[in-house]
């Protein structure tokens, strides 16, 4: 790995010198260093969750960060304010665009200047012109009367691009722009970032496929868990060490010895919700952990949201313990054995506001009712008082709110919930994310104590190297299928297989 | 160790807060104003503090799931508009409303206008829940159409001699203590403990604090709402039966002006406007304190004119201060947490 930077003639244009940004219970990023060259395009991958959102975010002015400068041009900020970003020429290209989709390219080109005649009204024939005069300075050809909504994903992209640098960009950050792109369209995207590029226009790639980094960064950073991994020239590097990059090999791995019983605890039948996946059938044993991955949209979070009943799963047969699963909403997924741990922790792990112990035993409160509607607390604060030892949840009181813990303890608080109920089958769905190194270890020996006492596991994650570390099946999605299966002591069971099975589906269009 | 008691106490201090207000209040008022301790004045800053004090907790209720109830004072005026219609007999005074002639019996009165109350409650829940309405508009347009209707049953004229049988929850008095402070002080021992005690309560809060969290943890945010407004629209035909045995008299504009009312002593007693966090006995300080300054205004014979200013003023202040101490506390109790960053390495 080509971690020094060798700087030709080239200056900086932006660059992040030790920037931390912290959130209550995760640390988002540490002492970052990043620096973009001026006529670059600059790569930067890492997992969801690795901060790359935080970081552009504070490139952006939008979020401040705790410590840390960031050098645009000649000048330093500590923190800027998006209008600062804005004058200091740095512009932010979504992957869905955001422009005035009913008003006509040339309307969103001019918009703010448009030209007016003698009368005052406005002159439409020189908005015309005027836009496709300064579209052809960039060497793009476009109906510019056509309305936004009209043109195409990949038009518009390049549209947006165009608009930043006629407001003076200088610096453009793409974030994630071929997801819905057809190769074809690719290729005309890159080819004018690319002329961009040589007329001396700096670019922020961001990019969860690997091989176009490859075809069109110059250089490409990789951040993991808010941390710097290294900066290499693309020319020095390929695709399966930028993947040890991104995975990580210095972290210690979890292993463990299988638990995997006969029993067949779940089944899925031709699981089909259409848009999203189909053909789903899986059997799970008992004290069997499977993993499920993809990449995003494949279909694979969906699912594990169908299972629970937290969106429509469409049409199929699922049988838990001999039993007909039924439920669709997640009181009855509770009661008839599955039990769910969902990404967004915040949004739907805990009532960050009330305390551990009202999260712990939300899903159980039909059980500890003693009279009509009441409670009972003593049996309560036992329960709960287990699972803090057990998990070894670290927390002042019961009483403390949910969110005033750390990111690792939070999970195992959501854990805790989600074993109260007794589960027969568990999904997980990135229980790994926003957690630290020692966090992890504890969520990985709990998964495992679940899955010793007989419970069958579904971890849904993009975090290929933990679950090669407890799963004993890992099963891929493209496209809404299952296309591949790999068993726990076959030596394909290996990351680069796994990811190449992963970005299979894609190449294949 | 000591540390963290240390700061138990502070945060017990920091949730009882409004308690101590109270009392330096109280104190203050008591040695400055005649009159003020006299065992009349107390029970009339009681009695008020019973109606608005009734209607406060089904806004608490709302408020603790993040929801608004503008509709209350709607439903006490339509409450007893309704009930005097059915009661009284077809007017012959002039400048008085007519009755429906029903001349109903009030022990029969007082079911209906409680299931009035409790339907119209149940149906504002629907429409903010199933049909997606905005709950804060739907609210206020419910109050004007009850208001509505209450004017169009009187005639916008005044109602007046609602039989005694109607009259004991809000005008009767035992061993000289009247029988509304009584009520309402069991309903608030009662509606707190079940609230503190009960899964209803905890679905409550759930919901209020994070209702995707709370529907992920097994509840059903949509109907936990609908039961508040529910419970909300019964308690406020309740606090209209007793407001009209206290005055034995009606118009369509009675209880115009306490929504803000209920929702200042909601706010006041530490009930969060954006949900999940406050409770009943707390709410229950809000509505002494303003009962309380009202009667103390009243006394010192402050200008009618400034009554209304200062009672905005101190909606403000309790605003202002939920606002801080919602930024403030984390930052106390943050100081608990082990340091994440330094012990894994």
């Amino acid at each position: 790995m080509n971690t020094t930077e060798k700087v030709m003639e080239k200056t900086p244009i932006l660059s992040v010198e030790g920037v931390s940004k912290a959130f209550p219970g995760v640390q988002a990023l540490t002492s970052v260093d990043f620096c973009v060259m001026e006529g670059e395009i600059h790569g930067l991958v890492g997992k969801n969750g690795a901060g790359k959102s935080t970081l552009m975010a504070i490139l952006m002015g939008i979020l401040e960060p705790n410590e840390g400068t960031i050098i645009v041009g000649d000048q330093q900020f500590h923190a800027m304010s998006p209008k600062e970003a804005i004058e200091k020429g740095i512009a932010y290209v979504p992957q869905h665009v955001a422009m005035m989709d009913s008003l006509t390219v040339a309307e969103n080109i001019l918009a703010g200047e448009l030209p007016k005649t003698k009368m005052g009204l406005v002159d439409w024939k020189r908005v015309n012109s005027e836009a496709m005069e300064r579209l052809g300075r960039l060497g793009l050809e476009m109906d510019v009367t056509k309305k936004v909504e009209g043109l195409g994903v990949a038009e518009q992209t390049m549209l947006a691009i165009a608009k930043a640098l006629f407001g003076n960009a200088k610096l453009i950050i793409l974030d994630e722009p071929t997801a819905s792109l057809s190769r074809k369209d690719i290729n005309r995207l890159f080819s004018f970032v690319k002329s961009l590029k040589d007329k001396g226009g700096s670019f922020i790639y961001i990019s969860h496929h690997l091989e176009e980094v490859f075809e069109i960064c110059d250089r490409v950073t990789v951040l993991r868990d808010g941390h710097i991994v290294g900066t290499a020239e693309v020319a020095q590097i390929d695709v399966p060490k930028l993947i040890v990059m991104m995975v990580g090999e210095d972290v210690e791995d979890y292993t463990r010895e299988s638990t995997c019983q006969d029993e067949v605890v779940m089944e899925l039948n031709g699981l089909e919700r259409r848009g999203f996946y189909e053909d789903i059938s899986l059997k799970l044993r008992k004290g069997e952990i499977v993993g499920l991955t993809g990449l995003q949209g494949c279909g694979v979070e969906q699912l594990g949201k169908g299972l629970f009943g937290l969106e429509p799963r469409g049409i199929g047969e699922i049988v838990i313990d001999n039993e007909e699963f039924t439920a669709d909403k997640p009181i009855d997924s509770f009661n008839q054995g599955l039990a769910y741990l969902p990404q967004d922790r915040y949004r739907y792990g805990l009532v960050g506001l009330r305390s551990v112990r009202e999260n712990v035993t939300y899903p159980i409160l039909n059980k500890l009712i003693r009279l009509v509607n009441l409670i009972n607390r003593r049996e309560e604060k036992v329960i709960v008082d287990k699972f803090i030892s057990e998990l070894d949840i670290k927390t002042p009181s019961q009483e403390q709110p949910a969110r005033l813990l750390s990111g690792g303890n939070q999970q195992k608080v959501v854990f805790a919930k989600l074993a109260s109920t007794k589960p027969s089958v568990l999904v997980l769905h990135e229980p790994t994310q926003g957690v630290d190194v020692r966090a992890k270890m504890d969520i990985f020996r709990i998964i495992d104590d679940m899955a010793a006492q007989g419970v069958a596991v579904i971890i849904i994650s993009t975090e290929i190297r933990e679950l090669i570390g407890v799963c004993d099946r890992i099963m891929v999605m493209n496209d809404g299928r299952m296309t591949d299966e790999f068993k726990k002591g076959e030596k394909d069971m290996t990351p680069e297989k796994i990811l190449a099975a992963i970005e299979g589906g894609k190449n294949n269009e | 160790m000591n540390k963290g008691q240390n700061r138990d106490w502070v945060k017990t201090f920091l949730d009882n807060f409004i308690w101590f207000i109270l009392a330096i209040l109280f104190t203050y008022f008591a040695v400055n104003i005649p009159n003020f301790t006299s065992k009349t004045n107390l029970i009339n800053v009681l009695l008020h503090a019973s109606v608005l004090g009734v209607l406060t907790i089904g806004q608490t209720i709302v408020l603790l799931t993040g929801n608004f109830d503008l509709s209350a004072e709607g439903m006490v005026s339509l409450s007893t508009i309704f009930a005097m219609w059915l009661m009284i007999t077809p007017g012959t005074v002039t400048g008085t409303a007519q009755g429906s002639g029903l001349m109903m019996d009030p022990y029969l009165v007082i079911p209906i206008i409680l299931v009035l109350g409790t339907v119209v409650g149940y149906l504002i829940g629907i429409m903010i829940t199933r049909l997606n309405m905005n709950g804060f508009i739907v609210t206020l347009a419910a109050q004007l159409v009850l208001r509505g209707v209450a004017m169009i049953i009187s005639n916008g004229q005044i109602m007046t001699g609602s039989p005694k049988a109607f009259n004991w929850l809000g005008g009767a008095k035992v061993y000289g203590f009247p029988v509304s402070v009584i009520v309402t002080l069991l309903l608030y021992v009662g509606v707190n403990y079940l609230l503190n005690q009960s899964k209803f309560g905890r679905e409550l809060r759930a919901v209020g604090a994070n209702p995707d969290a709370a529907r992920a943890s097994g509840f059903n945010p949509k109907r936990t709402i609908t039961m508040a407004y529910t419970i909300g629209g019964f308690l406020a035909a309740f606090a209209g039966w007793m407001l009209l045995g206290r005055l034995e008299t009606t118009v369509s504009s009675l209880g115009e002006g306490m929504t803000l009312e209920t929702v200042a002593a909601s706010v006041i007693g530490g009930v969060s406007l954006k949900g999940g966090i406050g409770s009943v006995g707390g709410a229950f300080a809000g509505v002494l304190l303003l009962s309380m300054i009202d009667n103390a205004l009243n006394l010192m014979s402050v200008d009618s004119f400034w009554v209304e200013s200062v009672r905005g003023f101190i909606i403000l202040v309790a605003l202002l201060i939920e606002a801080q101490k919602f930024r403030y506390k984390p930052k106390v109790v943050h100081e608990k947490e082990p340091a994440v960053a330094s012990d894994c390495k």
